[in-house]
């Protein structure tokens, strides 16, 4: 029997006509791995609220939930408590007490085991997590990885057979986030624990989904393997969300089964490459590449041996950093967590300051100008947490306290795009909104030189191609951005120039496509696929034209 | 690692409380001065060589100036060695009972700053849990919450400095205002965010009747051996008290008990109960000692 099953679910929220679920119908097997995805507002997680009454939104439900044949609602409180477990997005907000012991222990307080079996627990759990170490500490010692395996910790103490997860990597970097999915994918296989996850990083997780369901405007687009995927989404804008193998796949053949991770892709471009010989076509060629521009034009950041740290005792964070940003270019500094990339941004902009070394922005040295000037015409920084920039109650508020001159707030907000947001609390907003808007704000001081960290962070493919759109508009107008990301996909495709950050300095810095073609491990699943015949495809695109072309 | 910090957080509790108690209600200067000796030598093991320039540029002024105040505004008592200059008499009971409030001050002060140490909130939560457990949880939270909010304040007020909006941008009125602002929307993001942690509580079954109280704290047969310890010596030392074997008066006349031999021995009990934190862990170093050399 199913563990759980929907049966014509529609649910509308309060006050709305249009539904936000309608009529979905699907069961979830014992032990399966359910991957949803799909646009933000499609009503996913909506959907994934109702597997817990206490979870479940207010408004009209019509439909039946069934858990082993029950009704949800007719099942205790305790025994859903017990067997269904929750993890959200935000790491901080769901750790509850001061303690990483304590907030292990919560579930289990709560539904009133006595201190003999809960340590025990405690202890399985601990050890299974490999959270020993760090069992005593304050939960605000940990990363945001960390507290994010501890939500899921915590929540597995309590033994459920159904893991509900919504985007719970989105607040992660990409190496934390694959830890997470990987352990997941142990308590999967392990425990046979079943999981139900809202994820827009397809790349990881669907190698371990068993099945994927697409969904749009409140219905399933596509419930099937992950392999069979491509067949049904291909006329649809989350195609462009699917992993790059799977869009390589869809281009040039979409016949059978498509290959998922880079290795299947790999192996599947080998076939093909092996079946179009045979049909007579001509062999390799590399392509010269002409695609950016000679650096001519005048250079607007400049760091010239610039060395930070903390504290007098503590290590350098940035040491002998070099780095050089024209005027125009979308600059993308790469680099894995704590190699200082943040550091640099807030040294840029002036929050902290290097205790050697001069920093220049547009050839003045950056200490030299007035508060009011740097932070005006000269820099706009938008900070990682987007969030961070609001303080007043709606958008429109916000953007007028920047500027009174209509028509610069007209231009901005079109150019951003957050037209039908006015109304709204900054803080409803989706992620990729709140980007956007805190953007615009920091638009309206009308900078030349844009600093942004990290902007890409808990975006869906949708927003981000968004993103790019906006930020290459930007750089047309003549404005520099020099971004600080984890996003190697993102830097690939829309980055002018690329530079790899490590240990406290720009390592190497080069054209986008130059750049990703010259590495092996640090480079976009795209040429991991393909380097092998195409080494200087980067994206998903120019494998594809590669492989038409020949 | 600190050998007494180790014990159950009831014996810790306990010990505080009849050290600074017999610290602060019985003035008897050889007391106060073996509490003073205890927690001062204890102070030094657990935090080094800074306690003692903290003592000596904060405690010290402030007993010497307990010392010389109480003279200056206490006239009691019998034995008059001068008069000031606007005929008030200076007793030697005045000063004497200054002496040893100063003591007294220097010791429950030094005393609380070990309390301090070895009594971490998450002990004081476990012993305060299980009278009042709401209490616990909620100690619990304030404590995530406070260090969450501040930070994020930091986090605001950096961004806004970028946009020229935080508090140290423009006129003072301005000033005042984005201030202000960067307050309002934290709190505002607080409330948002208590959103979420209200749900992860509801989908972790918070509410059920029944809650337990969770501790890695267990009382082993060591605790209950120091519990027997302290509550024998104390019980002693306040029927000793009780029996005027010890006695102390300051007014009017300033009478102490004389040095018999039953007083030496409470001497020496009182001093190894102010002791015992140290002597525990000097028993400690000579245990690893042993064994390392046995190695």
């Amino acid at each position: 029997m199913a563990l759980f099953e929907i049966r014509n679910l529609t649910f509308t929220y309060p006050g709305q006509e249009k539904p936000a679920l309608t009529d979905l119908s699907f069961s979830l097997e014992q032990g399966e791995f359910l991957v949803v995805c799909g646009k933000s507002g499609c009503g996913k997680s909506t959907l994934l609220r109702h597997f817990k009454t206490a979870m479940s939104p207010y408004g009209e439900r019509k439909g039946h939930i069934l858990l082993e044949g029950r009704e949800l609602d007719t099942v205790s409180v305790r025994e859903q408590g017990a067997r269904i477990g929750y993890v959200l997005q935000s790491p901080d907000n769901q750790l509850v007490t001061d303690k990483v012991w304590h907030e292990l222990a919560f579930g289990l307080e709560n539904l009133g085991y006595e201190t003999g079996t809960i340590r025990l627990r405690v202890a399985e759990m601990a050890s299974f997590f490999g959270i020993q170490t760090w069992f005593e500490k304050n939960v605000e010692e940990l990363s945001g990885g960390q507290k994010q395996l501890l939500n899921l910790a915590a929540v597995m103490a309590m033994q459920p057979d159904l893991l509900v997860l919504d985007e719970p990597t989105s607040q992660l970097d990409p190496l934390a986030a694959g830890d997470f999915l990987a352990t997941l994918r142990k308590i999967n296989a392990e425990l046979g624990t079943t999981i139900l996850i809202i994820e827009h990083r397809l790349e990881e997780v669907l190698a371990y989904a068993d099945r994927v369901m697409v969904m749009e405007n409140g219905r399933i687009l596509a419930l099937d393997e992950p392999a069979k995927l491509p067949a049904r989404t291909r006329d649809n804008d989350m195609f462009r969300a699917m992993p790059v193998p799977m869009r390589i796949f869809e281009a040039l053949s979409g016949e059978g089964f498509s290959p998922v991770t880079v290795r299947e892709g790999r192996e599947w471009l080998e076939g093909w490459m092996k079946n179009r010989e045979a049909a007579g076509s001509s062999g390799e060629e590399t392509r010269q590449d002409g695609g950016y521009r000679e650096a001519a034009s005048e250079v607007v950041i400049e760091a010239r041996d610039v060395w930070f740290r903390y504290e007098k005792k503590l290590p350098d964070v940035v040491r002998d950093l070099n780095l050089t940003v024209r005027k125009g270019e979308l600059y993308c500094l790469l680099g894995g967590n704590g190699t200082g990339k943040s550091t640099t941004l807030s040294l840029l902009g002036r929050i902290r300051k290097p205790y050697r070394g001069k920093l220049y922005l547009k050839g003045k040295e950056l200490g030299k100008y007035r508060e009011s000037e740097l932070y005006g015409a000269v820099l706009g920084i938008l900070p990682q947490n987007p969030q961070c920039l609001f303080v007043k109650d709606t958008v429109e508020k916000d953007l007028r306290e920047m500027s009174k001159d209509e028509e610069r707030l007209r231009d901005v907000i079109a150019k951003t795009e957050i037209g039908h947001l006015m109304n709204s609390h900054p803080y409803d907003l989706s992620g990729g909104e709140q980007q956007r808007a805190a953007l615009a704000k920091v638009l309206l001081l009308n900078p030349e030189i844009i600093l942004l960290d990290e902007p890409t962070k808990g975006l869906d493919g949708f927003y981000k191609q968004k993103l790019a759109e906006i930020l290459k508009g930007l750089t047309k107008e003549g404005r520099t951005i020099l971004m600080v990301s984890h996003d190697i996909e993102f830097c690939a495709e829309y980055g002018d120039t690329c530079a790899l950050f490590f240990h406290g300095g720009v390592v190497t810095s080069a054209p986008a496509r130059q750049f990703f073609a010259g590495n092996s491990f640090y480079t976009t699943a795209a040429n991991r696929m393909a380097r092998k015949w195409y080494p200087d495809a980067v994206t998903a695109k120019d494998v594809i034209e590669r492989c038409r072309e020949s | 690692m600190d050998a007494f910090s180790g014990y159950h957080p009831l014996i810790n509790f306990t010990y505080f409380t009849i050290v600074i108690g017999l610290s602060m209600f019985y003035m008897h200067p050889v007391f106060l001065a073996l509490s003073l000796a205890g927690s001062v030598s204890y102070s030094v093991y657990l935090k080094g060589r800074k306690t003692v320039k903290v003592f000596l540029i904060g405690m010290l002024p402030v007993c010497l100036l307990t010392m010389v105040m109480n003279p200056l505004f206490s006239h009691a008592g019998a034995t008059m060695l001068f008069y000031m200059r606007n005929g008030n008499p200076v007793t030697l009971e005045s000063i004497m009972y200054g002496l040893a409030s100063g003591l007294m001050l220097a010791g429950v002060i030094s005393w609380f700053s070990v309390f301090h140490e070895v009594m971490t909130s998450d002990k004081f939560m476990y012993l305060f849990g299980k009278v009042v457990p709401a209490f616990s949880l909620l100690l619990s939270m304030t404590l995530r919450f406070v260090p969450r909010f501040t930070a994020q304040i930091k986090r605001v007020a950096e961004s806004q400095q970028c946009i020229g909006r935080n508090v140290n941008n423009g006129k003072l009125y301005e000033r005042a205002a984005h201030g202000l602002k960067i307050l309002s929307i934290t709190t505002t993001w607080a409330l948002e965010n208590s959103v979420e942690t209200a749900d992860s509580m509801k989908s972790r079954a918070y509410g059920l009747r029944g809650r337990t109280n969770f501790s890695i704290y267990r009382f082993d047969r060591r605790d209950g051996a120091l519990l027997a310890f302290l509550l024998g010596t104390t019980g002693v030392l306040l029927t000793c008290m009780h029996l005027r074997k010890l006695k102390i008066l300051y007014f009017p006349v300033f009478i102490m008990n004389e040095t018999t031999t039953g007083a030496v021995i409470l001497y020496i009990l009182y001093g190894i109960l102010c002791m015992l934190p140290l002597i525990l862990n000097i028993l400690e170093d000579i245990k690893w000692r042993s064994l390392r050399s046995e190695i």
